[in-house]
């Protein structure tokens, strides 16, 4: 039945070949990117903003209202990237919605490229840009001049958005070219997209969450550091490691991701308290 | 004082916003302090103070999703101070500082207590209704105006003395406890991915992935390349079997 129905889209796609995203539909995901963040919170960061973002694609694609509706649910997993660099992303990922790949290889792509792209971004805007022109414009505005904010704000902007919206189409040409050529079929590619997805899902582990213990136990004059002496002997990483496998069961066992927000706000300012954290 | 108040209030209602949507950067020290000064009537002072500012915030940016003291308050704050104390913009950031690490826990607060708005999204999306989640998406920008705003009002009409005592009255783990929570907080999405993601076996990569990063000081750019490796093995050392495949299915 499944392998049947996916013919059949395949031939109605066949019908009408030409039916491709148009340069306004990129442009305009491309205007929606500067809301990524607009409702980002805790548990699924930029998510809400992410499938805001992708909307103008998935309403072309999905003309069916199980369909779209389908594509909407899925778009709503945990995202997070850089906020100038999403628009790679949302190229790619619209290429692939557009030529109906699996949504396990849509889901594993977005997850390996957000990881990387986020520490980019952080090392190109965060890093290099920011500084270079805000030191620029600082050094100017100190001398009492109005062109120091000018300066700034017109250098910093013009590569803003031409990140923003060069990403676009790099991305989504990319996207359609990358999957003309993987003719290996569909299957390959979600398995390739989980494995690279989750060797970055690890590596995300160990370097965004942030958990470590400033305890001592004294021992007569000295005191031993348990992070510095015993955790980081071990592995440095363990205790996010613990945390995050810990949420990951709390969530099989059907805990809301809420629920768990909340303990977790408890157990930071608890920690605080004690001294343990 | 009330009508440049207001005014300050709107205009830090307006660069919050810019923090975290369409980030042209209108909210950095150097732009506000001269709109602060021009508020005030004093631009030249505002110009420099800002400019003071923007150099102390220069190495404090949002890396991997971790909140800095706030530069929105901190350099509108500053500004003030250092226009209505008729300090020097040095001292004004010390004034500024504790308001600023103030409206970082609440902003780890406020990122905490938006969480419900997903599974609002999430009904919405299973009705596919679009506009539904454009509106709720977007909703977030009036949160934030409004937070921004009553937050720079208050210390700037009520006087800044009456302000910092308020301040310096919040228990210290409090803030320092809800930063901590905040450098939690990525476990919970990255479990959640695990939760869709992860497959048996898959795992060997996951466990990789994390080793790699943790016993090495490999960037995530770094890893995704290795792990692009990984795939790229796996994927010829099984092409012979997927070939076949494609054949006997007759695509």
């Amino acid at each position: 039945m499944a392998f049947e129905e996916q013919t059949n889209t395949r031939t109605a796609n066949a019908d009408q070949p030409e039916k491709r995203l148009s340069r306004t539909d990129l442009m305009r995901m491309a205007v929606r990117s500067f809301f990524l963040q607009s409702s980002f919170n805790y548990e699924r960061m930029q998510a809400g903003g992410w499938l805001y973002s992708l909307m103008p694609a998935l309403k072309k694609i999905y003309r069916k209202r199980e369909e779209l509706s389908d594509a909407m649910k899925r778009h709503l997993d945990f995202f997070n990237t850089h906020p100038f660099l999403v628009t790679p992303i949302l190229g790619i990922v619209a290429a692939m919605e557009e030529s109906r790949e699996k949504p396990d290889a849509i889901r594993g792509i977005k997850v390996g490229m957000m990881g990387p792209l986020g520490g980019v971004g952080d090392a190109v805007a965060w890093l290099t840009l920011l500084p270079i022109t805000a030191g620029i414009g600082a050094s100017i505005a100190m001398e009492g001049s109005l062109a120091g904010p000018i300066v700034f704000l017109l250098t910093f902007n013009a590569i803003h958005l031409m990140l923003r919206f060069g990403g676009i189409f790099y991305g989504y040409n990319t996207g359609v070219k990358a999957l003309q050529k993987l003719k290996s079929g569909t299957q390959a590619i979600s398995r390739a997209a989980s494995i690279v997805g989750l060797t970055v899902v690890g590596g995300m582990i160990a370097s965004y969450v942030k958990l470590s213990t400033p305890a001592k136990i004294p021992i007569g004059k000295e005191s031993f550091e348990i992070q510095k002496e015993l955790l980081d002997k071990v592995m440095p990483n363990l205790l996010p490691l613990t945390y995050t496998l810990l949420i990951f069961f709390l969530l099989k066992k059907g805990y809301s991701p809420l629920k768990l927000i909340g303990i977790t706000v408890l157990i930071g300012v608890a920690g605080k308290y004690f001294g343990v954290l | 004082m009330f009508t440049e108040a207001l005014l300050i209030a709107l205009w830090a209602g307006i660069a919050g916003i810019d923090q975290f949507n369409g980030l042209t950067h209108l909210h950095r020290p150097i732009v506000t302090g001269m709109v602060v000064g021009l508020i005030l009537g004093d631009f030249q002072t505002g110009l420099i103070a800002g400019a003071t500012l923007e150099l102390v915030w220069m190495g404090m940016v949002p890396l991997a999703g971790a909140q800095p003291p706030n530069v929105v308050i901190g350099g509108i704050m500053g500004t003030a101070f250092a226009i209505l104390l008729d300090q020097d913009p040095k001292v004004a950031v010390s004034i500024a500082v504790p308001f600023a690490v103030a409206v970082q826990g609440a902003i780890t607060l406020l990122f905490t207590v938006y969480s419900p708005v997903m599974h609002k999204m999430d009904r919405y999306a299973e009705r596919s209704n679009d506009r539904a989640i454009d509106w709720l998406n977007l909703s977030g920008m009036g949160v934030l105006f409004i937070f921004n705003t009553i937050i720079a009002f208050l210390p700037i009409y009520y006087g800044v003395e009456a302000a910092s005592s308020l301040v310096e009255s919040l228990p210290s783990w409090l803030m320092e406890g809800l930063s901590v929570a905040g450098g939690m907080m990525p476990a919970i999405g990255f479990a959640m991915l695990l939760t869709v993601m992860l497959k048996k076996q898959y795992t060997a990569f996951l466990i990789a992935g994390f080793a790699i990063v943790t016993y090495s000081d490999i960037s995530l750019l770094g890893l995704a390349i290795l792990a692009l490796a990984f795939a790229l093995y796996d994927f010829y050392q099984r092409e012979t079997p997927f070939a076949k495949e494609e054949k006997t299915s007759g695509i």
